[in-house]
């Protein structure tokens, strides 16, 4: 038996511009024209385009070719985790940031990923957050002197390298 | 533009060899890892680049792009596994020359082409700029909105593989882009209430979101980014006969100079990368070759074609960068952010009020091409085993040192959250072939894009057929719907079943 091609992945793009689109209608509703007239315009295009996809997925929906699946999105599912767990991760070290410092939150946040990917050797574990968080110290925080928020590590260094 | 000018801007270039030099071997380094464009390495340098003289920045930047476009060429030939789409082509012929135990020979040819394509390309954009930069005075707001919506159709036509998903990731992009307060009354829109969008989505972490996070997050489905028999054959990777190569490279030196050529017309196209330039090089090659059957076996104008017209499209993705303030490629949007994060406005305005800069990227061009030629040659051997990473390192790292840039631009966490929600928006993409350059794309020229159009629409009072009411303009609305209905046109006709011989 032919294989239905999983198009409901194909969706996702166009509901999230046609709620989006929609969104900026609602938000556009009472201002003059000045400042709806673009938005207006291309909402409008956008809107005919999903239209257009929505009618093209349903058709071939219809003639038996594919069907509402998700594969597309989530394959290979052994990635998916890993995936997954790379984004929460990415939330946390951004979170934490506060009261972390980046250098101290590259370190653990590295680590952690290298950990979910499989990562296992101690060696490895060790060394490339080293590097990588001796790196983003140096060049964010001691070379480029930006503001992003410092922590214990930050502090410390700068109580040693005043 | 004037003989002391030039000479001056070459000087000046020269001068800046120690960031011309370490950005030449980063180019090549990254260059040589599948699936990490020039952008991206861009991007995440951003922090580097907006902190430095705008001088020095366009000097790394092109220096870097030129490097990576060539270094491309180096798995491709090696692995047979191309470093960007761009050397895509440069398999068909590079690797049957590796495996016939000429890999020397072709990594030379691949350098020479794409040094000497690359430099000849550039003299001949920077001689011909003084007119192809008067093309932005003719160009007022009803065409620029016009040039806008035909550079983003022809992103969706030639660059997306679906002309449909590439136009809604085009239109998406496009009204991303219109976040926020509007030019006239200072009013929110579509500002999900956060203060940090009422001046626009920032495009740093939009860019890395599109690109970086969201390939790194599509990289995880392999455990390399080689297979095992990619592996073995790049640790068996050697320095063969230098000076066969050179030697062949000179014999074929027209062909060098007319598939430049074609790289350099196709990149001025916004949205017609170096991978349809390649393909398109490759193809017209063997069209005029009198040995077509013999290429796909190992010629040394298969891997020529593909290689320098890669390198000529990177003077001619900048031409409507900074001659119209409409990005090429994603490599031009980056560099336009940088140069507009220090004050540049792009347009014909930028030949009178920033010359420097506007003819310097050119000439920084040039000098890095020089300068590269110098560096590659004794360095491919060793730089080919990069491609040995694995992507449980690359991944997490990518993912979290973009991350940290995409709060220089502004100096705000949120930018770090938006940055991760691109990267989801744009994974989704990516699986789902809406074309992440469209969107990307769209968010850049959706401010420019309102401006120009209010600006018209303020001259008609209102009434939206302003837009067909300009010569010029109707011309390119010709050419719009010709790109858009061409395609659907020559796909119907592939379609169609070929009548039987008896009807």
């Amino acid at each position: 038996m032919k294989q239905k091609a999983p198009l409901g992945a194909d969706l996702v793009i166009p509901a999230l511009a046609a709620a989006f689109g929609a969104y900026f209608f609602f938000s556009i509703a009472d201002l003059a024209w000045e400042a709806k007239a673009n938005g207006v315009v291309i909402g409008a295009i956008l809107l005919v385009l999903v239209l257009a996809q929505l009618v093209r997925i349903g058709l071939r929906i219809r003639a038996g070719g594919a069907d509402l699946g998700f594969e597309a999105l989530i394959s290979p599912r052994d990635a998916l985790p890993k995936r997954v767990g790379l984004v929460l991760i990415t939330i946390a070290f951004i979170a934490t940031m506060h009261w972390l410092g980046v250098t101290l939150g590259m370190l653990l946040a590295l680590f952690a990923s290298l950990w979910i990917l499989g990562v296992r050797s101690r060696k490895a574990l060790v060394l490339v957050p080293l590097a990588v968080a001796a790196c983003v110290y140096l060049l964010f925080v001691a070379a480029l002197q930006s503001d992003i928020p410092h922590g214990p590590v930050e502090w410390l260094l700068e109580k040693l390298f005043p | 533009m004037s003989w002391e000018f030039l000479l001056d801007q070459f000087a000046t270039q020269f001068g800046l060899w120690w960031v011309i030099w370490p950005a030449i071997l980063l180019g090549i380094v990254v260059g040589i890892l599948p699936g990490f464009s020039p952008q991206n390495t861009l991007i995440m340098l951003l922090p580097l680049t907006l902190a430095v003289p705008v001088e020095q920045a366009m000097a790394f930047m092109i220096a870097l792009y030129c490097a990576n476009h060539l270094a491309g060429g180096i798995p491709a030939i090696l692995v047979r596994i191309p470093g960007s789409g761009g050397a895509a082509a440069t398999t068909l012929d590079g690797y049957p020359m590796t495996q016939k135990g000429q890999a020397q020979q072709a990594l030379v040819l691949c350098f020479t082409a794409s040094v000497f394509g690359g430099l000849i390309t550039t003299l001949a954009t920077l001689a011909l700029l003084p007119w192809l930069s008067q093309l932005g005075l003719y160009l007022r707001s009803v065409e620029m909105v016009i040039v806008m919506l035909f550079g983003l159709t022809l992103i969706a036509v030639i660059a997306a593989k679906d002309t449909l998903k590439g136009l809604i990731a085009g239109f998406f992009g496009l009204l991303i882009g219109v976040i926020g307060t509007d030019h006239i009354y200072n009013t929110p829109r579509a500002t999900f209430g956060f203060l940090e969008l009422y001046d626009g989505v920032p495009l740093v972490p939009a860019l890395i979101g599109l690109f970086a996070i969201s390939e790194a997050l599509v990289m995880l489905e392999e455990k390399m980014i080689v297979d095992e028999a990619g592996r073995k054959r790049a640790l068996q990777a050697r320095w063969a006969d230098t000076v066969e190569g050179l030697r062949m490279s000179l014999q074929k030196w027209w062909h060098i100079v007319w598939t430049a050529f074609v790289g350099l017309f196709i990149g001025i196209v916004p949205g017609a990368g170096a991978s349809i330039a390649s393909f398109v090089a490759y193809q017209q090659s063997r069209l005029w070759s009198k040995n077509p059957e013999a290429y796909g076996t190992g010629v040394p104008e298969g891997v020529i074609a593909p290689e320098s017209a890669n390198n000529g499209v990177t003077s001619g993705t900048l031409v409507p960068t900074l001659a119209l303030g409409v990005p090429g490629g994603s490599t031009a949007a980056v560099m336009m952010i940088v140069l507009q994060y220090h004050g540049m406005v792009m347009g014909p305005r930028l030949f009178a009020t920033d010359p420097g800069v506007a003819y310097g990227v050119f000439v920084s061009m040039a000098v890095a091409y020089i300068f590269m030629i110098f560096t590659i040659l004794p360095l491919a051997r060793y730089m080919s085993r990069v491609v040995l990473f694995e992507t449980s390192y690359l991944a997490p790292i990518i993912i979290l040192v973009t991350i940290v840039a995409a709060f220089g631009e502004r100096q705000y966490l949120f930018d770090m959250a938006l940055a991760l929600v691109f990267g989801v928006i744009g994974y989704i993409a990516h699986k789902t072939s809406y074309h992440v350059t469209a969107m990307l794309i769209g968010i850049l020229l959706g401010p420019l894009f309102e401006q120009y159009l209010v600006r018209a629409l303020r001259l008609s009072e209102g009434n939206l057929l302003i837009l067909f009411s300009s010569p010029l303009g109707n011309v390119l609305w010709g050419l719009l719907v010709l790109s858009l209905v061409l395609p659907l046109w020559r796909g119907y006709r592939q379609k169609k079943p070929l009548p039987r011989e008896e009807d």
